[in-house]
C-alpha cells in the first residue's frame, strides 16, 4: 500500500509532458496487445480450421478406400492404399498413415518401418484426437484417430500423424511481426504523442514556470506565449495575468501602507508628544519671565537659564527622536543602545498619559546591535510597545526588555493588558490574508522579522502577555 | 527419357488404333497377367496394336487381378488366348496348349528371385525366418510356387516358416512392399525385378537379391488346347511368333525388353513341374 503510494507519488511527480505520453504508450502497448491477441486467436482459428478439414477429409478418403480390404484383412491392399494416397499427398501435411483391424494389430502403414505390420495399434495412438478436435498444441507433430467403420460396423482404426511445421512456423511469423509492428507503432505514436502533447502542453509549462518563478514574485506571460488557439487556455493564461498584476498591486499597497505605518506611529505618539513639548514650554515661559522681572539678579537669572536649557534640551531630543523616526528607512544605520532611548523618548509620554508604569530594560551588547538594522528594529520595537500600551490601559503595566544571547537579540515585550485576540494573533503571527478591519502595525512588525529571518512567538502567563522576537544577529569579528 | 518415348509410342499407337479398328468386327480377347508391368499403359498399348497389326484384327486385352482369374476366363472362353504363367499352365497341363514362349536375353528362361531390403543382412533364404514374406500370386511360379517348393524342402511352409505372408498380386507391388519395408522379403520375376532396375532403378535399389532360383521356363502364351484349330488361336499364334518380324512388334518387344516369341515344348517347364511336385499334390 506504501509502495502503491509511493508509486503513485513519482509518477505524479514527473510533469505533465511526460506523464501524458507515458499514459499514451503504456495504452498504445495495451492495444497492441489485445489487437496481437485478436489476431493470433483468429490465425489459431483458422489453422484449426484447415486442420480439421485436412484430418477429416483424409480419414474419411481413406476409410471409404480402405473399409473392405480392413474387413479382409488385406495387407497389401491397405498398403497400397496408404502409398498412393502418400504419394498423392507428398510433401505436404500427412506424415504417416497406420490403420489397425478391429483386434488392435497393425494391418499396414504409410511408412511400415515405423509401424511394422502386426505391432500393436495403441502405440501409435498416443496424444491422438478424433478428427473434428484437432487442434494446435505447439508439438509440430500432430496425431488423429478415428475408427474405421465399413458397413455401418466397426471394422478397424486409422490413426495419422500430421505434420504442423509450417503451421507453427506461420505463427511464429506473425507473433514476430506482430511483434515488431506493434513495438514499432507504439514508438511512433507514443512519440507522436510526446510531440503533440508537449506543443499543446507548451502554454501550461510556461505559466507553471512563471508561477515558479524566482523571488516568490509570479512573472506575468508574455501576450506573444498566449495560445490564441486554445480559448480555454488562453483565458486561464489571461486570468493568471491579472492575478499576478493584482499581487503586484498588493504588494505595493503594502509597501505604501509600511512606509504610511511610520507616520500612522507618530500619528499615535503625536497627543503625548505634543504635552511632550507644551510641558516644558509652560516651564519655559515661567524661566523666561524670571529672567526678564529679576534681570539684576545674576543667580535667578543663571538658575532660570539653567532651567531653560534643561527644557530646550528635552525639546532637541524629542524633535530629533521624530525626526530620526521618519528618517530611519533611509539612513540603514546599525542598531546602537541609543536607538532604544529614542524610542523611550518617543514612547515613555505615551505611557505616562496612561499613568502606566514602564519596565525598561536593555542588557543587549553593542555588538550584537550593531548587527540588526536600526529602523527596522525601531519599528518593530515601537509597534509592539504601542500595542502593550493600548492593550495594557491606564494603569497597566508595559516592559521592553532587550538582551542577547549567542548570535541572537531578543526583544521581549509585555503587558497586563487582556491578550491579543485572534484577529491580531493572525496579524502577529501569520503569513496569511489580513483579517478584515484593524490596522496593520502587528503585520508590518511581522513582515519585518520574517524579511530579517526572525521569529515571533507569543506566550501568556500570570495576566501578562509576553511578545518575543528572536533576531538572528551575526555578529561581525 | 524413357518415358517421353513411351508416351510417343501410345500416342501413335492410339492413332493407329481406329485403322486396326477397321479391319475386322471380330475382336481378338487376349488376357494379360499382372505378372508384369501392369501399370504401363503404354506397353500394353504398344502390344495391343502390334496384335492387331498381326493378327489383322482388333484386339481386346483383358486384365485381370489375379492367375486363377485369367485361367478361369481361359477355361470358360471369355478370352481367346493369354500371357499366363509356366505354373497355372502345368496345373491345367491337359486344357491348355502353347501358342509361344518368349524370348529374353536369348532364351526363353527367366529366375526367380528372392529378394530383401537393401540393407538386410540375409544371405540365403533360411536368414529370413520369422519375417514377413510378400509373394506375388499363388498361382505364379517365381512369385511363388519357387520359394514355397525350396521351403518344402527344407520340411517347411510359408505360413510356419515366415511370421506372416502377404500376397500383393503382382512382381512390381513385391518389389514395392519390400522397398518400402511393409515386408523383410519377397518372392519376385528377376524378369520383372531386371526390367525394373532399367525403367524404375529407385525402386530396385532398395532392394538387394538374397537368392536367385535356377533358371526356369518363361511365363508363356497359351490358349485352349479344344481352340487349337480356332483361326482365331492360329492367327494369335502366328501374330505372336511374328511380333519380332513387324516394326510395332519390335516397338511392343522392345517396351518389353524382349527379343521375341519363340515357338517351344511343354519339356520348356519341367524344372516348374520339379518345383511342383516339391511341394506335393494341391489340396
Amino acid at each position: 500500500m506504501r509502495d502503491g503510494a509511493m508509486r503513485t507519488g513519482w509518477f505524479q511527480s514527473l510533469p505533465v509532458t511526460l506523464r501524458v505520453p507515458i499514459v499514451t504508450a503504456v495504452l498504445m502497448i495495451a492495444l497492441g496487445l489485445v489487437a496481437s491477441q485478436g489476431v493470433l486467436t483468429a490465425l489459431r482459428r483458422v489453422q484449426d480450421s484447415r486442420l480439421v478439414e485436412t484430418a477429416r477429409l483424409h480419414v474419411e478418403g481413406l476409410s471409404v478406400a480402405l473399409g473392405p480390404f480392413v474387413l479382409r484383412q488385406d495387407v497389401w491392399e491397405v498398403y497400397d492404399i496408404l502409398e498412393r494416397a502418400r504419394a498423392a499427398s507428398d510433401g505436404q501435411r500427412l506424415l504417416q498413415t497406420v490403420v489397425a483391424d478391429a483386434g488392435g494389430n497393425v494391418l499396414a502403414a504409410s511408412d511400415p518401418t515405423r509401424a511394422p505390420v502386426g505391432s500393436e495399434m495403441t502405440r501409435y495412438e498416443v496424444d491422438a484426437v478424433a478428427p473434428a478436435a484437432v487442434t494446435m498444441t505447439g508439438d509440430p507433430v500432430l496425431r488423429v484417430a478415428s475408427p474405421l467403420k465399413y458397413q455401418g460396423r466397426e471394422v478397424g482404426r486409422i490413426v495419422t500423424e500430421l505434420d504442423v511445421t509450417d503451421l507453427l512456423a506461420e505463427r511464429r511469423r506473425v507473433t514476430l511481426w506482430l511483434l515488431f509492428g506493434n513495438a514499432a507503432a507504439t514508438a511512433v505514436l507514443a512519440f507522436a504523442g510526446w510531440l503533440a502533447v508537449a506543443r499543446i502542453l507548451r502554454p501550461v509549462g510556461t505559466l507553471v514556470r512563471a508561477m515558479d518563478a524566482t523571488e516568490g514574485v509570479p512573472r506575468p506571460i508574455a501576450e506573444a506565449d498566449i495560445p490564441r488557439s486554445d480559448p480555454g487556455l488562453a483565458r486561464l493564461i489571461a486570468t493568471y495575468n491579472r492575478m499576478t498584476t493584482a499581487v503586484e498591486a498588493r504588494a505595493e499597497a503594502e509597501r505604501r501602507l509600511a512606509e504610511r505605518e511610520r507616520f500612522v506611529s507618530l500619528g499615535r505618539l503625536s497627543s503625548s508628544l505634543a504635552h511632550e513639548i507644551n510641558n516644558p514650554l509652560g516651564g519655559l515661559l515661567n524661566a523666561a519671565d524670571t529672567i526678564v522681572t529679576y534681570a539684576d539678579r545674576p543667580e535667578v537669572v543663571r538658575e532660570s537659564g539653567n532651567l531653560m536649557l534643561r527644557g530646550l534640551t528635552h525639546m532637541r531630543d524629542v524633535a530629533r527622536a521624530i525626526l530620526d523616526q521618519n528618517r530611519l528607512d533611509r539612513t540603514g544605520q546599525p542598531l546602537r543602545a541609543v536607538d532604544f532611548e529614542d524610542l523611550r523618548l518617543l514612547f515613555e509620554p505615551e505611557a505616562i498619559s496612561r499613568e502606566q508604569r514602564l519596565d525598561w530594560q536593555i542588557t543587549a551588547g553593542d555588538a550584537t546591535l550593531a548587527a540588526l538594522p536600526s529602523a527596522q528594529v525601531r519599528q518593530v520595537t515601537l509597534n509592539l510597545l504601542l500595542n502593550a500600551s493600548e492593550a495594557a490601559g491606564t494603569g497597566g503595566r508595559v516592559g521592553l526588555s532587550v538582551s542577547n544571547g549567542a548570535d541572537v537579540l531578543s526583544i521581549l515585550v509585555d503587558d497586563t493588558g487582556p491578550g491579543l485576540g485572534p484577529d491580531h494573533l493572525a496579524r502577529l503571527l501569520s503569513s496569511g490574508p489580513l483579517p478584515p478591519g484593524g490596522g496593520v502595525g502587528l503585520r508590518l512588525a511581522h513582515d519585518i522579522v520574517v524579511g530579517l529571518n526572525g521569529r515571533i512567538t507569543h506566550t501568556r502567563s500570570d495576566g501578562a502577555t509576553i511578545i518575543r522576537v528572536d533576531l538572528p544577529a551575526q555578529v561581525q569579528v | 527419357m524413357a518415358f517421353t518415348r513411351r508416351a510417343f509410342l501410345a500416342g501413335t499407337a492410339a492413332l493407329a488404333a481406329p485403322a486396326v479398328l477397321a479391319q475386322s468386327h471380330t475382336a481378338v480377347r487376349f488376357a494379360l497377367t499382372p505378372v508384369f508391368l501392369d501399370n504401363d499403359a503404354a506397353v500394353i498399348s504398344a502390344l495391343q496394336t502390334a496384335l492387331a497389326e498381326g493378327m489383322g484384327r482388333t484386339v481386346e486385352l483383358v486384365q485381370r487381378r489375379t492367375y486363377q482369374e485369367i485361367t478361369g476366363a481361359l477355361l470358360d472362353g471369355s478370352v481367346d488366348a493369354a500371357w499366363t504363367c509356366g505354373y497355372p499352365f502345368l496345373q491345367h497341363r491337359s486344357e491348355l496348349v502353347l501358342l509361344g514362349v518368349p524370348v529374353w536375353n536369348g532364351q526363353p528362361l527367366y529366375q526367380s528371385y528372392l529378394i530383401a531390403s537393401s540393407d538386410d543382412p540375409a544371405q540365403s533364404l533360411s536368414d529370413l525366418r520369422g519375417g514377413t514374406h510378400a509373394f506375388s500370386d499363388p498361382d505364379s511360379n517365381s512369385g511363388y510356387l519357387v520359394t514355397a517348393s525350396d521351403l518344402a524342402r527344407m520340411g517347411q511352409t510359408p505360413e510356419m516358416f515366415f511370421s506372416r505372408t502377404i500376397f500383393t498380386f503382382g512382381h512390381r507391388n513385391v518389389v514395392r512392399a519390400v522397398a518400402g519395408g511393409l515386408t523383410r522379403s519377397g518372392s519376385v520375376d528377376g524378369y520383372v525385378w531386371e526390367v525394373l532396375s532399367r525403367v524404375e532403378p529407385d525402386l530396385t535399389a532398395r532392394t538387394r537379391i538374397v537368392a536367385r532360383s535356377e533358371w526356369l521356363g518363361f511365363p508363356p502364351f497359351v490358349a485352349r488346347s479344344d481352340r487349337t484349330s480356332d483361326p482365331i488361336v492360329a492367327a494369335c499364334r502366328s501374330a505372336l511368333l511374328g511380333l519380332a518380324g513387324t516394326p510395332s512388334g519390335q516397338v511392343a518387344l522392345s517396351l518389353l525388353f524382349l527379343d521375341g516369341v519363340a515357338g517351344t515344348e511343354a519339356s520348356l517347364f519341367d524344372g516348374i513341374a520339379a518345383r511342383m511336385a516339391a511341394i506335393g499334390p494341391e489340396p
